[in-house]
């Protein structure tokens, strides 16, 4: 797809955040990946600050539960720590450079450990504060140009639009509120990836995959229709199963 | 100038150190206290949901805030009602002005209590509902960013305190640090897991992964990893106890 359609795809998926029917989490996974390919970087995430400032992962452009791990480790320490605390982009963070290792030891080895070098941060601003940041990660050392960095900065802007749904410019309370559901419905996510990966004998990451499908292929919610399994209201079985891991 | 949000304020620091401090529910009441000035509030409650009394008011400060639990949970409709079946928050700055429809039955009962607004925070973890935090105010207001903030945190932390302490099985482990933990996934697919494999709601699930991290001096991320890779399986502890709290509304 050229670059133009790439990116009206995204500013479709902004408004579709003005409706009613729209849930954040499927709503960041789609633009990460859409992130991710847009700025030909390897991965990328969205990281918000909870009411303490520890940042917690709300949706990467991979569910791989080890990518999962790399931005979990950006919860105290970090190149997205340092960016949401000073407001600054943080860029071409070499990770096999002893001094990051030395400084962020947790985080550098996770993301070394599957194959990302170097990565980037960029502040998700909200007029004069920041409420969190969005991680790029690459395989290969390549600087983000002069127009990827003005992209990637935009891209982080509506992240931040979506988030908070356009629609309430007026009332810190209400962006306070939708930010803090919004980490609840991450968590909500992950507790019904167990639960289905146990009913169904298959990894999380698998679990995830065929859950998120099904949420799209029948226009549901993916947080509700979560919600809704975690308190039985809605019965796994009409989920195609995915295939069970192949024996090694 | 740009700068970080979300830094919990002093007052609210010292309030939630209290209630991590102290293994028993005076720790609750302490904390509640301290943070009436914190969040600049006439009254908080504390109301936990339990599957055999639905909801049931643990703590209250101040005889309106106490009157105005008893209240929505007599009637059944209600701020903290709505933000524990929804899980979001229900900040009503003004209760004279609700939009018709709106709790008809709570707005009856409560123009007698000296209460104007009513804010409600959730006390969750993922599909994890345990209860409502509520703060009263007499007069019409609103929370600031800052109160917002000190709120959520202290509604957090005692979410953490009840699930960490409410199990009757898990009692005797004491207190264990959970929050550092919270922002892993492996821990929040290991409690689905869990409580696929043991049959137990999510809250009893997650008390499970904690106790065993415990006995087996593991941190509970570890623990999770295993579950999550199917390294390890926890084993059925037999113990019948109903749950004490409850996932579903």
């Amino acid at each position: 797809m050229p670059r133009e359609q790439q990116l009206s795809q995204i500013f479709l998926d902004v408004a579709d955040t003005l409706v009613a029917d729209f849930d954040i989490i499927e709503f960041l996974q789609r633009f990460t990946e859409n992130c991710a390919r847009l700025l030909g970087v390897d991965a990328a995430g969205i990281l918000l600050a909870d009411e303490e400032g520890h940042l917690r992962l709300l949706a990467a452009s991979d569910e791989n539960t080890r990518l999962l791990e790399v931005f979990a480790t950006q919860h105290e320490q970090g190149p997205c720590v340092d960016c949401y605390h000073s407001g600054l982009t943080r860029l071409d963070i070499d990770l096999t450079d002893p001094d990051t290792t030395h400084a962020w030891p947790q985080f550098a080895t996770a993301a070394q450990k599957i194959g990302y070098t170097t990565t980037n941060a960029f502040p998700l601003r909200l007029r004069e504060s920041v409420i969190g940041a969005l991680g790029l990660f690459q395989n290969v050392p390549a600087p983000l140009g002069e127009e990827d960095l003005l992209l990637a900065q935009a891209l982080a802007d509506m992240a931040t639009i979506g988030i908070l749904q356009q629609r309430t410019l007026a009332h810190s309370e209400v962006e306070r509120s939708q930010l803090q559901y919004a980490l609840t419905s991450r968590i909500i996510l992950e507790q019904v990836k167990g639960i289905l990966a146990e009913r169904w004998g298959t990894s999380v990451d698998d679990a995830f995959t065929a859950l998120r499908a099904y949420a799209r292929s029948h226009h549901h919610r993916l947080t509700q229709l979560a919600l809704d399994i975690t308190t039985g209201r809605f019965d796994t079985a009409h989920i195609p199963r995915p295939a069970p891991p192949a024996q090694q | 100038m740009i700068q970080a949000e979300s830094v919990i304020s002093d007052q609210m620091a010292e309030a939630i150190r209290l209630l991590d401090d102290a293994p028993w529910t005076g720790g609750v009441d302490e904390a509640i206290e301290a943070a009436l000035t914190a969040l600049d509030v006439a009254g908080l409650a504390v109301t936990l949901a339990t599957p055999e009394t639905g909801m049931e008011p643990v703590v209250c400060s101040g005889e309106a805030a106490r009157r105005f639990e008893d209240l929505q949970f007599t009637v059944g409709e209600g701020p903290g009602v709505d933000a524990l079946r929804s899980g979001t928050l229900v900040l009503v700055a003004d209760l004279t002005e609700e939009r018709a429809g709106c709790w008809p039955l709570l707005r009856g009962e409560v123009l007698g209590l000296r209460l104007r607004s009513v804010f409600c925070f959730p006390m969750t973890l993922g599909a994890i509902r345990i209860g409502v935090l509520s703060a009263i105010r007499p007069t019409a207001s609103r929370l600031t960013w800052q109160q917002l903030d000190d709120a959520l945190a202290l509604a957090a932390a005692l979410t953490h305190w009840y699930l960490t302490r409410t199990a009757s099985a898990i009692d005797r482990t004491g207190p264990l640090p959970l929050t550092q933990s919270l922002g892993h996934a492996e821990i929040h697919q290991a409690t689905g897991m869990v409580s696929v494999q043991l049959r137990l709601p999510l809250a009893q699930a997650l008390q499970a992964l904690r106790a065993h991290a415990y006995g087996q001096s593991r941190p509970v991320t570890d623990l999770a990893h295993d579950i999550v890779t199917r390294r390890l399986r926890l084993p059925s502890t037999g113990d019948d106890t109903p749950p004490s709290v409850t996932d579903k509304d």
